[in-house]
């Protein structure tokens, strides 16, 4: 195997340093490099979008990506978006909406959540349906999640609240 | 939650405690956790179902740089205790079962594929499994027991040599006069019913490090259970180290299930290689090892002849019961035991007479049969869908089979076969509510119109009552059942906060809410100022099964209300003395304790606990100053969970898939401590047996081959195919003065299969289709419409 390859990115707005072989997950790196263990992985295989996080603004699923390939990029993982102790209004509209159970899927979702609403907040019931379809969650049913995505949007739009 | 002063918390739509750090990415679930020092594990696994191990060579491994250490089964052998699964809780030795005994890992044989042969420890997972591919291994092919034919056939070779052959159980269970019941029937129906192997794939895996100490001779196991004691009590006996020094600590779980109730064989060769090593040693699963190796669940079938009347009144069923166990038996709960739940537990809210039963649970080389949510609940698919092709037989529509065979309450039969009281039963109520909802009438009318269009609209009913923790028993008395009480600790801390250490393991059930409602309300304290600890055996409570079987609601919630009212009595002593007043004269609210009435005397727990602290000379001599309360609590006077289900779809004959237009769900647990919560169970069971139906198969090839170890072949119902559920509660009849609070975990699960089913065989059925399995994805519907020709 290849040996260690320095890696330089943007993390949650802050600049990173970090190696890692060439094999090495964007998922795993995070995780095991920078300690950013709010990425999950649920499946390693792209199916069921725990391991969500955003490149360059774009909802990506961190097992698929390499650690080199992000060099030079942005990536916003989950513990990027609350302002200090208050949340992003996706994770607050989750809590209200009691979106979720066990908690493991919930970065992916809220990663997707925010990619979706920031590219447009003004979704019905089926296009957020849609737009989730690839993130699986195996407590809950999905209502609750998609009630919390339907009061985010509705916050934006109707609030302003920023995504 | 805001909180309004003297507002009650139980019964408000409370936000969870636990959301905050799920949300934002603080949860620490078992990948999350590093150690210092840690290595981490692969296994490697067996590609084939059966076969002896003629030789395992790990040389190669062993020389890879980054590996650490590699154990071959027979290495482990020498380091561990075989194990017979069950034996510490005395599940092994049931009436008829046979228990084989085993090593963490493959010696002399594999049993499936997946078994794990050698453990691989290395800097890194990425190492760990380079060097599993170096391993070289040696297979005699046996011939493969896959179906419950091939383990009856003599000819086949036994799984577990020492068994001398493949049956894992044998049961016969009678109960009331079988011969007068069917002596009475105008006619016996006949049906097989079978339901497919799938499992409880939790988001999150199995995972666990083993930290053994060399110093103090101590292990510590983090892990993701529900069960940390039961880990605990399984591997001490294993390994050879005393129980009290071994430690073991869950912090977030990603889901079980019912998967995660006890240890697992990889468990153990970890605690080994720990040991061995004096280092910490991980090991998370990956999808594929979860998919085949962690446990599946379900796969069972009932050969049935039921004694019916012709108005459809079903007196008796003779059953004939299979179940395959898989290889090894799980640890503590063998899945061959609940081959006896499908009698046991069939009756549900009918009036049967009699049931008679022959069960014979199998090994096969499949992988480990485990517990997954509502365990018995082939019992309710097989009795509802029995009850609804009676319907179907004596031309009766399937509501009203359910109004003649469903009790009545306070009328006979006032308990069921099993001596168990139906007190306080509300079926009758819930079928009636949801046939309303659902314009049962106006729905037929529909269904007919849309004949004619070409469209095939269905409806399903199913109901089901479920003991969680049913109605206390006079024969048997507490209403805790087989796994006892329910024991905790309820604290003021010397900071005044209340502090509340449970037994349970929360995995997404929201007992960290939860029971901080119920104290707040019986102590008078804030929700914010009360914390739920768990998950660590050094101080928790010993629990058998902490989180499962639906027992929090009634068990956890009724000791913490009865540990916090004991609590409160000795506040209110305390205050009594400070304050000079009597204790009956006395209230607490937001944690302040005041004079009913003259609100200016007051004193806040806060000031109580550094009174306590700092100035005990200003409390009588003598009193109690211990704010500390462990309660005890049996479950009071119980009651049942249960309720009634429908389902409308419309089934495209083209393409031969399910659309499910409306989820009717109309349950009784009680009262509901956070209805949000509540409703997320219900949501979640029904999702589970909306897969179990359309989607989910453990499925293997007749040679024993495994064919759904990823997300692309075992299939997950997603946002797309899942309703927005429609939930309503029938009006709770409460038999305990303080505790109403009943399960709701397993309803939707074990109910929804057969409203699903019944839907569809109701939509199809002008077609002439006989639903008689629980797996009807698009394939198998064409095959029945014979539209395509069946495998």
């Amino acid at each position: 195997m290849t040996g260690e390859q320095a890696i330089r990115l943007t993390v949650n707005g802050t600049a990173r340093s970090a190696t890692a072989e060439v094999r090495m997950t964007l998922a795993d790196f995070l995780r095991d490099r920078l300690a950013l263990t709010g990425t999950h992985l649920g499946c390693e295989h792209g199916v069921c979008g725990a391991c969500t996080v955003l490149v360059d603004g774009e909802a990506v699923r961190s097992c698929l990506m390499l650690a080199v390939q992000a060099r030079g990029h942005d990536v916003v993982t989950v513990e990027g978006l609350a302002d200090g102790d208050r949340m992003h209004s996706v994770q607050q509209a989750f809590w209200e909406s009691h979106s979720f159970q066990c908690g493991f899927c919930t970065p992916g979702f809220v990663m997707s959540t925010v990619a979706l609403l920031r590219e447009n907040s003004d979704v019905d019931e089926q296009e957020v349906r849609e737009a989730l379809s690839g993130n699986i969650c195996r407590c809950t049913g999905y209502q609750s999640i998609v009630e919390g995505v339907l009061l985010a949007a509705r916050r934006a739009r109707e609030e302003g609240s920023v995504l | 939650m805001t909180n309004v002063a003297g507002a009650r918390s139980v019964g408000a739509r409370v936000k969870r405690s636990e959301d905050p750090r799920i949300l934002t990415g603080k949860g620490r679930y078992i990948d999350d956790v590093v150690l210092p020092g840690m290595l981490h594990a692969a296994f490697f696994r067996s590609i084939v179902p059966h076969a002896r191990l003629a030789s395992v060579d790990v040389s190669a491994a062993r020389e890879l740089p980054g590996v650490i250490a590699v154990y071959t089964g027979e290495e482990i052998k020498t380091r561990t205790k075989a194990n017979q699964a069950g034996t510490v809780i005395g599940m092994n030795n049931m009436p008829g079962m046979k228990s084989p005994w085993f090593h963490a890992l493959a010696t002399d044989k594999v049993r499936f594929v997946g078994d794990p042969i050698a453990l691989v420890v290395a800097e890194s997972r990425y190492v760990a499994e380079d060097a599993c591919e170096l391993i070289v291994e040696d297979y005699e092919m046996l011939d493969p027991i896959v179906t419950y034919e091939h383990a009856l056939d003599p000819s086949r070779p036994p799984i577990f040599d020492e068994l001398g052959d493949n049956i894992a159980m044998t049961a016969e269970m009678a109960i009331g006069d079988i011969d007068a019941a069917f002596s009475k029937a105008d006619r016996v129906v006949s049906a097989t019913i079978s339901v497919h192997r799938h499992q409880n794939v939790p988001m999150e895996g199995r995972g666990s490090i083993a930290s053994w100490d060399p110093g103090t001779e101590q292990l510590t196991i983090h892990t993701s259970t529900q069960s940390p004691h039961m880990v605990r009590m399984l591997l001490a006996p294993q390994i050879d180290v005393p129980l009290e020094r071994i430690r073991v600590i869950a912090g977030d779980v990603g889901g079980a299930f019912g998967l995660k109730t006890g240890l697992f064989r990889e468990d153990v060769a970890l605690a080994v290689a720990s040991m061995d090593l004096g280092r910490p040693v991980k090991w998370v699963e990956d999808r594929s090892e979860h998919l085949s190796s962690s446990g599946q669940a379900r796969e069972e079938m009932a050969d049935l002849e039921a004694a019916v009347t012709d108005d459809g009144l079903l007196l008796a069923v003779k059953m004939n019961v299979k179940l395959n166990a898989g290889a090894y038996p799980c640890d503590p709960f063998p899945g061959a035991m609940f081959a006896n739940s499908i009698s046991g537990s069939f009756q549900g809210p009918t009036q049967i007479e009699a049931i008679a039963a022959t069960t014979t649970a199998v090994f096969s080389n499949k992988a480990t049969y485990v517990a997954y949510r509502g365990p018995w609940a082939t019992a309710d698919f097989v009795r509802e869908r029995l009850l609804d092709i009676i319907a179907r037989e004596l031309e009766i529509d399937p509501i009203d089979i359910r109004r003649r065979n469903y009790v009545v309450r306070d009328e006979p039969p006032l308990a069921m076969l099993s001596g168990q009281p139906f007190t306080g039963v509300t079926t009758r109520e819930s079928l009636e509510q949801a046939a309303e909802l659902v314009d049962w009438e106006g729905f037929r009318r529909r269904q007919f119109a849309a004949r004619d269009q070409g469209r095939y609209l269905g409806l399903g009913i199913a109901s089901y009552l479920e003991a969680a923790p049913g109605p206390r028993n006079p024969a048997v008395g507490a209403g805790g059942g087989i796994m006892g009480n329910e024991v905790t600790h309820v604290s003021i801390e010397r900071d005044g906060k209340t502090v509340i250490i449970t037994q349970q393991h929360p995995h997404g059930q929201g007992h960290e809410t939860t029971l901080a409602q119920v104290a707040a309300d019986e102590l008078g304290v804030r929700f914010e100022d009360i914390t739920v600890r768990y998950g660590d055996t050094d101080i928790t409570p010993v629990a058998l099964v902490a989180t499962g079987g639906s027992r929090a609601a009634t068990m956890a919630n009724g000791a913490v209300l009865h540990a916090s009212r004991e609590l409160r009595t000795k506040i209110l002593s305390l205050t009594s003395a400070l304050l000079e007043a009597n204790p009956d004269d006395l209230q607490i609210t937001e944690g302040v304790v005041s004079v009913k009435g003259s609100p200016g005397s007051n004193m806040s727990i806060v000031e109580i606990a550094r009174i306590i602290e700092q100035q005990p000379e200003r409390l009588p001599e003598g009193i109690d100053l211990e704010l500390k309360v462990t309660g005890s609590y049996d479950g009071g006077m119980g009651g049942w969970s249960g309720g009634t289900h429908c389902c409308l779809v419309e089934v495209d004959v083209e393409t031969g898939l399910v659309h499910i237009d409306r989820y009717v769900v109309v349950e009784d647990c009680g009262v509901p401590v956070n209805p949000a919560i509540v409703e997320g169970q219900v949501r979640g069971g029904v999702t589970q047996g909306i897969g179990a139906v359309l989607f989910e198969r453990s499925s293997y090839g007749d040679d024993g081959q495994f064919l759904a170890s990823t997300f692309m072949d075992y299939l997950l119902p997603t946002t797309t195919v899942v309703p927005n559920f429609e939930i309503h509660h029938v009006d709770t009849i409460a038999l305990d003065p303080d505790v109403n609070f009943r399960g709701v975990g397993e309803g939707g699960m074990i109910v929804s299969p057969a409203a699903i089913t019944n839907a569809i065989e109701d939509a199809l059925a002008p077609l002439g289709v006989k639903v008689r399995e629980q797996h009807l994805p698009p394939a198998r519907i064409l095959e029945l419409l014979g539209t395509v020709v069946a495998e």
